[in-house]
């Protein structure tokens, strides 16, 4: 966590290998990203690392269902489209969205659009979710029903969660907080536990 | 709310300006590409349309000529005057058959003798004569210049004198060439020419005598640096027509058919390319416009926020789309201006014609004018958006979220849009006044401003209906298809994005650019075809049936003579009566007496009209019918002599050879080919219909235009009693002309098509920067650079696809309304062409879409982490 300027953002893109470092590597899941050619970058980071950004960056041609099977169809080659369809479906019903699957961008609230956003960060069962203030954008029973569903998607599927926030009450729900200020680690404070996760309270 | 002075909106607009010059420069040169063009097209086309009509005009050695067989009354007389009074130059030439003898041997010869005013005749052209003098100096009230056979004929030299009527003349030179002979008289004899004087002086000028007299005239010269207008020539012949009923009036443009049909084509095809270039401009600075206000929109909503009323925001985004205009326009006159000037460097070689290098004031007001104006027109409809804008989406994106039925929707964005709709209106309005004024042919002008609104429409409303079904497509099918193409597909109606505006541009471009290309074609083809070389340029008048062969075989002796002559029997004859009305009785104006007699001929085969001749009415008779003619004459009348006759096919009309009456039954009405000899007969029966009556040919040859003269000697040697004619200077001068027409017109629509693909390439390059953020978030996902290359190469195909097809259909449609209607040219469909066409429309937008989305491509997606 970090206030704003601190470097937060930086860190995230040299992390998911959207911008070269100056000096120094990188390394992702224990293969070095700060070389690779572009491209091979982009699959590297489309299997690894699945993305929620603040303000959803949902493609507005494609319905909610297509928005969550897009990351699938960009990395998976073995051309099983109906499995990822059936994975697209099961992960925006667990949102509570298996109502507007056909819906547009447009056509869907914050909330709602955001709710994809998470089901499409999570349909790879990427090893790594970059969460960029997930509630940055929305009210407080928006926010807050976010952060159950992205807290509750990563404990179902185990993946690594790495939450970008100025915000202290959502650091609190993490189980090491690296507290950066004017672009340095300032704090690296590991929990012994994660806080329990209460059950997602689907619709609203 | 504190009153934004102009002063502070234009300060405001301007720092703006200087904040995004790259973006801002793309606009500004999407503006300057229309206008130069614009420009440049039209100013080098009325430059050379002054250059080319002054040729054409001394075809005819005058602006307007009226001929007339009857002697001017006192009040036709007055009316004469009264037009040289009002400043319009008048010059008689007075034609007629009489009899010349040499005063040594008294040997008597007929000779067809022009009597002119040397200090005025010609107004164009000039007279070639053998020395080289001036007219002026050849012909006085003793002297006189003939055609080189009469001295041939009567064994005479430059110096010796001939007697004519009582009269001696000195011949001070030999008539090499005179610039109206193809609009003279064809008559037979050898030329005289002499002053009017002269003529009156020898007295042959006796009541009843056949005079054919023309009076030429000229307008008042025009202001400097400007064209003839076409209005006051017709103001002229319209007043001619009033004063001299029973005259036959003729302007320069008709002067010939072809080089008439041919200034047609060109004026007609100019204007047509003004109008694509204007409309081209337009789309261009729309397509501009319309990017640039979508990127505005954050400042928009900022300066909302702030405190400013949508009154000051569009105050200042109206002062900004004036100076982008003003900048664009200025930058694209002198582009234009440039343009206009390297047009004839370029064209130098080709036409041995230097089009004044002035600059022409009035295109440039006009490119500067519509620039500014099409500006405007087209970004008031987003300016007025503004108003909606609200600030709001300075905190948040897509705030427009509904899911009310799509007739309320529509319904609700109809009553928020009557401001759009009524700016609207003054775009359609400002582009059909901006149309009429940018074209020299009215109806050109009138058809392109009607078709463009009609087609505008239909245009979007077929994109909408198009993206509609593309629509429907994909909701059955979408997750069955490979997900490049489905995403691909899915990117052409995204919600606000301007696809149908696009779609729309696009397809009025492919139209335009196709509609010029078809239509320079066809003009260019027709033009050519009258250009070959076998157009008859000397003419053999009064053979007699025993001399015919001879001269057949003569010609066909000479190297010089390039085809096979065309022979042509002529029977002379009078028309009596047209459906059985006498003629006296009849009141047909433009006829005169010399209307009722006429010349017959048979065509070489009994069941087809003669080479060249078209059947416009009617049906030509069969072999039986010419067979029965002696019994049930028949009668072909060429087109223009049918009109002025008013008859049509099942008509009779009385005519009478030799004392026998024949009830002729109108067959068919015909167009006849100027190229073929048979273009001088205006009424073609069937053989048998003529079996006895006398008859005399006239003959048709093209000659090298070099060795007409060496020709002319071998026929008068071996046949003195025909007359030869050689007009192939004159139609060199009009072969010079089309040719000129045909490259102008073909380098004109080349640049034309070329700046269209510009500022087509230019509007698909203007939907970059909605793209970045996308290539990002796909980047991000991790989408490679093919694959997004892949998806955006679908969007665009089928984008140029669409766009391509609408705008060819219309095109075809256009191009034949414009060649059938209204400039009378062939239209043939071209379905290679056309294939071709709509093919590469598909390429060049992939390829456009590509170069403008390929620094796009290489957007570090690292922008997904900053916010907009």
């Amino acid at each position: 966590m970090g206030a704003s300027g601190s470097g937060k953002s930086t860190l995230l893109g040299l992390l998911a290998g959207l911008d070269d470092p100056t000096s120094g590597t990188v390394a992702l899941n224990g293969t070095v990203i700060s070389n690779l050619a572009e491209d091979r970058l982009a699959q590297l980071r489309g299997r690894t690392i699945g993305f929620v950004f603040q303000s959803y960056q949902l493609i507005p041609t494609l319905t909610a269902l297509e928005n969550v099977l897009l990351p699938y169809e960009l990395n998976d080659d073995s051309g099983g489209q109906k499995a990822g369809l059936e994975r697209a479906r099961e992960l925006l019903v667990s949102v509570g969205l298996s109502a507007r699957m056909d819906h547009y961008p447009v056509q869907l609230s914050g909330g709602e659009q955001q709710r994809v956003a998470l089901a499409r960060a999570f349909i790879l069962r990427p090893p790594i979710v970059l969460a960029d203030e997930p509630t940055g954008n929305l009210d407080t029973v928006n926010g807050e029903h976010i952060l159950e569903l992205l807290l509750h998607l990563n404990h179902v599927e185990g993946t690594t969660l790495v939450l970008v926030t100025h915000d202290p009450a959502l650091a609190a729900h993490a189980r090491r907080v690296i507290t950066l200020r004017d672009g340095l680690v300032v704090s690296d404070v590991v929990k012994a536990a994660a806080p329990p996760v209460s059950a997602p309270s689907v619709g609203l | 709310m504190a009153r934004l002075s102009y002063g502070t909106a234009a300060r405001i607009a301007t720092r703006e300006l200087h904040s995004s010059r790259g973006k801002f420069t793309f606009v500004i040169m999407s503006v300057a590409i229309g206008v130069a063009a614009l420009t440049g097209v039209r100013g080098f086309s009325s430059a050379f349309r002054t250059t080319l009509l002054l040729r054409a005009r001394s075809i005819m050695a005058a602006d307007v000529a009226a001929r007339t067989n009857t002697p001017a009354t006192p009040d036709q007389q007055a009316g004469l005057k009264e037009l040289t009074a009002a400043g319009n130059e008048e010059s008689p030439v007075t034609e007629m058959l009489s009899m010349a003898s040499s005063t040594t041997s008294l040997d008597p010869l007929l000779v067809s003798l022009k009597a002119v005013d040397p200090a005025k005749y010609p107004f164009y052209g000039t007279v070639v004569l053998e020395p080289a003098i001036p007219l002026k100096q050849a012909l006085t009230d003793t002297t006189v210049a003939v055609g080189d056979d009469l001295l041939l004929r009567l064994h005479l030299h430059v110096g010796d004198s001939i007697k004519l009527g009582t009269e001696r003349f000195r011949i001070a030179a030999v008539v090499e060439d005179e610039p109206d002979r193809l609009s003279g008289s064809f008559a037979a004899g050898p030329r005289v020419l002499l002053t009017q004087r002269a003529l009156a002086a020898t007295g042959l000028m006796a009541p009843g005598s056949r005079v054919t007299r023309r009076y030429l005239f000229k307008l008042p010269p025009a202001k400097p640096g400007q064209a003839l207008s076409d209005a006051a020539v017709a103001a002229l012949k319209t007043k001619l027509e009033t004063l001299l009923p029973e005259a036959q009036i003729t302007d320069y443009r008709e002067a010939n058919p072809a080089l008439t049909k041919a200034l047609d084509g060109a004026t007609g095809l100019l204007s047509l390319m003004s109008l694509v270039a204007l409309v081209l401009g337009a789309v261009g600075v729309a397509m501009a416009m319309r990017a640039h206000l979508q990127q505005r929109l954050d400042s928009i909503a900022i300066m909302k926020s702030l405190g400013a009323g949508s009154t000051q925001v569009m105050k200042i985004y109206l002062m900004q789309t004036l100076l982008l205009g003003l900048g664009g326009g200025v930058l694209g006159v002198v582009l234009g201006i440039g343009v206009q000037m390297a047009f004839p460097l370029f064209l130098a070689k080709l036409l041995h014609l230097t089009p004044s290098l002035r600059l022409d004031v009035h295109a440039i007001g006009l490119g500067l004018g519509a620039g500014l104006l099409t500006t405007l027109l087209f970004t008031l409809p987003p300016l007025l958006d503004i108003r909606n804008v609200r600030p709001i989406l300075i905190l948040r994106r897509n705030v427009e979220a509904s899911d009310d039925p799509f007739t309320t929707r529509m319904l609700r964005k109809l009553k928020g849009s009557i401001a759009q709709i009524v700016a609207s209106v003054f775009i359609l309005a400002g582009l059909v006044l901006l149309a009429t004024r940018v074209s020299d042919s009215r109806q050109v002008g009138e058809w392109f401003a009607g078709g463009l609104v009609v087609v505008l429409m239909v245009l979007l409303a077929m994109s909408a209906v198009m993206l509609w079904l593309l629509r429907v497509f994909l909701r059955g099918t979408r997750l069955h298809l490979p997900s490049s193409l489905r995403h691909g597909l899915a990117n052409l109606y995204r919600p606000g994005n301007p696809s149908a505006a696009l779609l729309a541009a696009l397809g009025l471009g492919v139209m335009q650019i196709a509609a010029v290309y078809m239509v320079q074609r066809s003009i260019v083809n027709e033009m050519h075809v009258t250009t070959m070389e076998n157009v008859p340029n000397i003419f053999l008048i009064d053979m007699s049936t025993d001399e015919v062969m001879g001269v057949k075989v003569l010609l066909s002796q000479q190297a010089s003579v390039k085809g096979t002559p065309e022979i042509v029997p002529v029977v002379s004859s009078r028309l009596i009566a047209i459906k059985s009305v006498a003629m006296d009785k009849l009141k047909l104006q433009h006829m005169g007496r010399a209307g009722q007699s006429l010349n017959l001929t048979w065509a070489p085969t009994a069941d087809a009209p003669p080479p060249g001749d078209k059947v416009v009415e009617g049906k030509w008779w069969t072999a039986q019918m010419a067979a029965d003619s002696a019994s049930h004459p028949l009668v072909a009348i060429e087109r223009g002599r049918a009109n002025r006759m008013k008859v049509k096919p099942g008509d009779t009309i009385t005519l009478s050879a030799q004392d026998d009456r024949m009830v002729a039954t109108v067959a068919a009405v015909y167009e006849a080919d100027s190229r073929h000899t048979f273009s001088r007969a205006e009424f073609i029966l069937p053989e048998p219909a003529l079996a006895g009556l006398p008859v005399v040919w006239y003959g048709g040859v093209h000659c090298d235009p070099g060795a007409t003269a060496m020709l002319r000697r071998v026929l008068y040697e071996h046949f003195p009693t025909v007359t030869v004619i050689d007009v192939a200077a004159t139609l060199e001068v009009i072969r010079q002309v089309l040719l000129q027409v045909t490259y102008v017109i073909q380098f004109l629509a080349a640049f034309s098509i070329f700046a269209g693909i510009v500022i087509l390439a230019s509007a698909i390059a203007g939907t970059r920067y909605r793209r970045i953020r996308e290539v990002v978030v796909l980047k991000t996902l991790g989408a490679t650079r093919p694959r997004i290359a892949t998806i955006f190469s679908i969007e665009f195909a089928v984008l140029g696809l669409i766009a391509g097809a609408v705008g060819l259909v219309f095109a075809n449609l256009l191009a034949r309304e414009l060649l059938l209607r209204v400039l009378h040219f062939d239209y043939q469909f071209q379905p290679w062409m056309n294939l071709g066409t709509w093919i590469a429309v598909a390429m060049l937008t992939v390829v456009a879409g590509w170069m403008a989305s390929h620094r796009v491509l290489g957007q570090k997606p690292l922008e997904v982490l900053r916010e907009e």
